[in-house]
């Protein structure tokens, strides 16, 4: 395949949509798109618009790539790529001006039905064409990425190298081979049916080593490297992916993943394998996090350091398991019954779902309580590029947990010692000389039942005490824009993105900053009282309905009452765009 | 190893069951076997639900865990895995066990992993003062069915069996020489085992007494090899005159632990964790 001279608009962020049935390959095609644009040098991220569905009911997948870090999709379309014209009636409203349709169709009419001066729809068959050269429909998703490829301007050789990491190990030379044919011939189609005017050129650069990969996939990660070896959980949207990116790889690190009953039996048996001395977690969402609720409280009465990671989804009850929100923030600051010490991280980008992860895994044994990572669909299941966020070492932290030789210093040996950090020290079962009772009832030092009023308040204050030990070493918040600036942002987990990039589209019409939130709790009451300092307008910007971030912020901080405070919501099952925001910014501070 | 004189290195604290509870029969059982069996007490963990079997572990020395309602078999299981050389014991309730975890039970019965999961089975919600419990007699007056229960009771050892557990036993705690005998081969099965252990009430069940259990049991002659009979368990498990006492099915088949776990040889609880930085760059790299 030969690539003539590139022309073509150049542009340096582009958004293209696949749309089609659940079933049509949408995801796979965006996905191999993302991956290419990724080696092609640009920041590429994807956002699904999927229904709880496994064929048949729409489903729409953005890539956007651009040659800025971007984190987010943004509202406009410039190439729409339909595997059905339904997907294309419903989205021609997002289309760019200049925007190109490529539908693989035979009813033109619905094409003709979108003909405007500001978009071009090209009837560009896929299936056909593929059953009848590869004889097998899938190819169209290939063919795809080959009519694309033109399209864009882009050079080949990344997309054989793709196909070739993708494939080869897997499935061998010939599925390779035929893969490549149908890109080449997509490609070729591309040439036949897209007016050269229409085309886009994006131009290479280097890519520098970035990686492209899901926060969920960025949290199992995190858990290899944080020395998780136990992992017990239940299938949910839109948190499997955690596991079932761990299960075929924790063997090689010397560890087991169990699929269970339920979210009852998987966060009692990772604590049942934390208090044996194994670094354990779980992960879940929506229904399965209200069921952990139970035994949530368990690991901070018993003092067991147990990692659960939550991808929220649209809630109450079932809500919509495959779209994004931030519903359940203070399920897991307040839930639970009884008041027992924990924390909660939020990361914002995949990063951070990665190094939150590793750090969980010490805090929660420096600590001795449970530690949620807790995170939203759309960071949890899309794809976005990151630095390779790889440092040369990290730590691993076991905090006061003794050894048999070190536990002779302890004799005689009290699991709930009082201490003045509140932390005491741990020994796992099997050691001998350190036998003792891991309690849900309250307990003193020993770790036999009390009912003694005085034991009780110590017990209490020494678990609560663990908060402030622990303090110092929890991800504090994140300050962005202009630290002297009267107009203030609040946000926390994906909403970071699109926040971001509103700034940047302010920036020149409002002084404003920005603070991200990375730890819940225990709040970061300091640094965000101090960030509030001299602000006029404060806008806390969440993916929920009734202001549970600004209810937190509300509980735990003074605020001056001098500052206008506005919260922006957002419920419908997306994140926000950064237009959005920037709308709302430019409505409430101009 | 302490020196293991008597059955006593197994004692913590003494017991504050209402006297006469059938507990103190499974907690002396559970000595014996122990000590018979040259156990030491910190290769043992206990597990208790809640319910009078939860402060088990206060009274028998080892490692404990005293966690959730219903939780026991899960909690129980995570230890297991991690570290398969300890001696995992659930000691659970008919509320616990059968009640609001029974679920697990039949997941960890149909898992293999193993566990000796007992279960003091006496017939009502005792800790919570008296309500029915899933296998009170049908009739049963109590203060939660003032007009007496309309269910037929529920046999935790049928269901077990049916969901493939590969031990289950029926003891009474008025027969502490049978119930050890009973405890000694449940912790020598490898796999996972249940123990039903019929255990009067003297506070709130006045039906299932020590008198009328001597009148409703049949104790098997047993030593140690077992049936593995289904019919056989299941004609047992279904006689309407008397309770079977005994092993009533075991078979070998392979643990979970032994069909999951990368290494048999160190457990999980024993690795020496570090950054294993190079696997996670390796790994890494896949999403370049």
């Amino acid at each position: 395949m030969e690539r003539e001279e590139q022309k073509g608009k150049r542009v340096e962020d582009i958004s293209i949509l696949i749309g089609g049935k659940a079933g049509d390959g949408v995801l796979f095609t965006g996905n191999i798109l993302a991956r290419l644009l990724k080696r092609y040098g640009w920041w590429s991220v994807t956002y699904r618009d999927f229904p709880s569905n496994i064929r048949g009911e729409g489903t729409q997948y953005v890539v956007r790539a651009a040659l800025k870090r971007i984190e987010n999709r943004r509202e406009g379309v410039d190439i729409l790529l339909a595997f059905d014209c339904e997907a294309i009636k419903k989205l021609a409203p997002r289309l760019n001006e200049g925007a190109l349709i490529l539908c693989d169709s035979a009813d033109d009419a619905a094409l003709k039905a979108l003909e405007s001066p500001k978009v071009a729809s090209v009837a560009f068959p896929l299936r056909q064409p593929a059953r009848e050269k590869f004889g097998q429909e899938l190819y169209k998703n290939m063919m795809a990425i080959g009519a694309l490829s033109y399209l864009l301007g882009l050079e080949i050789s990344p997309v054989e190298a793709l196909i070739k990491d993708l494939f080869l190990q897997r499935k061998g030379q010939n599925v390779v081979e035929l893969n490549l044919k149908a890109i080449d011939f997509g490609f070729e189609l591309g040439q036949k049916l897209i007016p050269a005017d229409r085309r886009w050129f994006l131009p290479r650069s280097n890519d520098d080593d970035r990686v492209i990969l899901m926060g969920d996939e960025a949290i199992a990660l995190g858990a290899l490297a944080g020395g998780c070896r136990f992992f017990a959980a239940y299938p949910i949207c839109p948190a499997s992916e955690i596991w079932q990116w761990l299960a075929p790889r924790i063997r090689e690190f010397g560890g087991v993943v169990l699929q269970v009953e339920d979210e009852l039996a998987a966060l009692n048996m990772a604590i049942g394998a934390a208090f044996a001395g194994a670094r354990a977690m779980t992960s879940t969402s929506g229904p399965g996090a209200s069921l952990m609720m139970e035994a949530f409280s368990l690991a901070g009465m018993t003092e067991v350091p147990v990692v659960i990671a939550h991808v929220q989804r649209v809630g109450p009850s079932t809500g919509l398991p495959t779209k994004t929100q931030q519903g359940d923030l203070l399920q897991w600051v307040f839930g639970s019954h009884g008041e027992f010490p924990r924390i909660v991280l939020a990361p914002g980008k995949v990063e951070e779902c990665f190094s939150f992860t590793v750090e969980a895994f010490n805090l929660a044994e420096k600590f001795q309580g449970p530690v949620v990572i807790l995170i939203d669909l759309d960071l949890g299941q899309n794809l976005r590029t990151a630095p390779f966020p790889l440092a040369e070492t990290w730590a691993i932290d076991r905090g006061k947990l003794l050894s048999a030789q070190e536990l002779a210093g302890h004799l005689p040996y009290k699991r709930y010692l009082i201490t003045e950090d509140g932390i005491s020290p741990r020994v796992i079962p099997g050691t001998p000389g350190g036998i003792h009772l891991a309690e849900s009832v309250e307990h003193d030092e020993t770790g036999l039942r009390s009912e003694d009023p005085r034991v009780r308040e110590k017990m209490m204050e020494k678990r609560m005490r663990k908060l402030s030990s622990i303090y110092p070493e929890l991800p504090s918040p994140r300050i962005y824009g202009q630290p002297e600036a009267q107009t203030a942002i609040i946000g926390v987990g994906s909403t970071r993105g699109p926040i971001l990039e509103a700034i940047n589209l302010l920036e020149k019409e409002i002084k404003i900053k920005f603070l991200q939130i990375r730890t819940l709790w225990p709040f970061p009451s300091r640094e965000v009282s101090e960030f509030l300092k001299g602000v006029q307008k404060l806008v806390v910007v969440e993916n929920n309905f009734t202001g549970q971030l600004l209810t937190l912020l509300r509980s735990q901080i003074n605020f001056d009452p001098e500052m206008k405070v506005e919260s922006l919501r957002k419920y419908s099952p997306d994140n926000f765009t950064p237009e959005e925001i920037y709308r709302s910014l430019k409505e409430i501070c101009l | 190893m302490p020196v293991a004189r008597s059955k006593d290195i197994f004692s913590r604290q003494k017991p504050t069951w209402c006297p006469g509870c059938g507990l103190y029969g499974l907690l002396d059982a559970m000595k014996r076997a122990a000590f018979s069996l040259e156990l030491d007490p910190a290769s043992i963990v206990i597990v208790t639900g809640i319910g009078c079997h939860g402060r088990f572990p206060n009274y028998f020395l080892s490692y404990g865990f005293h966690g959730l309602h219903g939780r026991v078999v899960p909690v129980a299981s995570g230890i297991k895995i991690v570290n398969p050389g300890l001696k995992v014991i659930g000691v659970s309730g008919d509320g616990d066990a059968y009640s609001i975890g029974l679920n697990h039970l039949l997941q960890a019965a149909r898992r293999n992993i193993g566990l000796l999961i007992i279960v003091v089975n006496n017939r009502v919600f005792a800790l919570t003062q008296g309500q029915a419990s899933p296998t009170s007699p049908r009739g049963f007056i109590s203060i939660s069915t003032p007009f007496g229960t309309v269910e037929p009771p529920l046999d935790g050892l049928k269901v077990a069996l049916g969901a493939g557990a590969t031990f289950i036993a029926r003891g009474f705690s008025g027969e502490v020489d049978h119930l050890a005998f009973l405890l000694k081969s449940g912790l020598k099965h490898q796999g996972f085992a249940l123990i039903d252990v019929l255990s009067p009430c003297v506070t709130y069940n006045k039906i299932n007494t020590y008198d009328w259990y001597r009148n409703h049991i049949e104790i098997l002659s047993q030593e140690d090899s077992f049936p593995a009979d289904l019919s056989l368990a299941w004609s047992w498990l279904n006689r309407e005159d008397k309770f079977v006492l005994g092993v009533l099915y075991a078979r070998p088949e392979k643990t979970l632990e032994e069909l999951v776990l990368p290494d048999r040889e160190k457990s999980i609880a024993e690795l020496e964790l570090k950054p294993e930085v190079e696997k996670v760059r390796l790994l890494m790299e896949k999403f370049k």
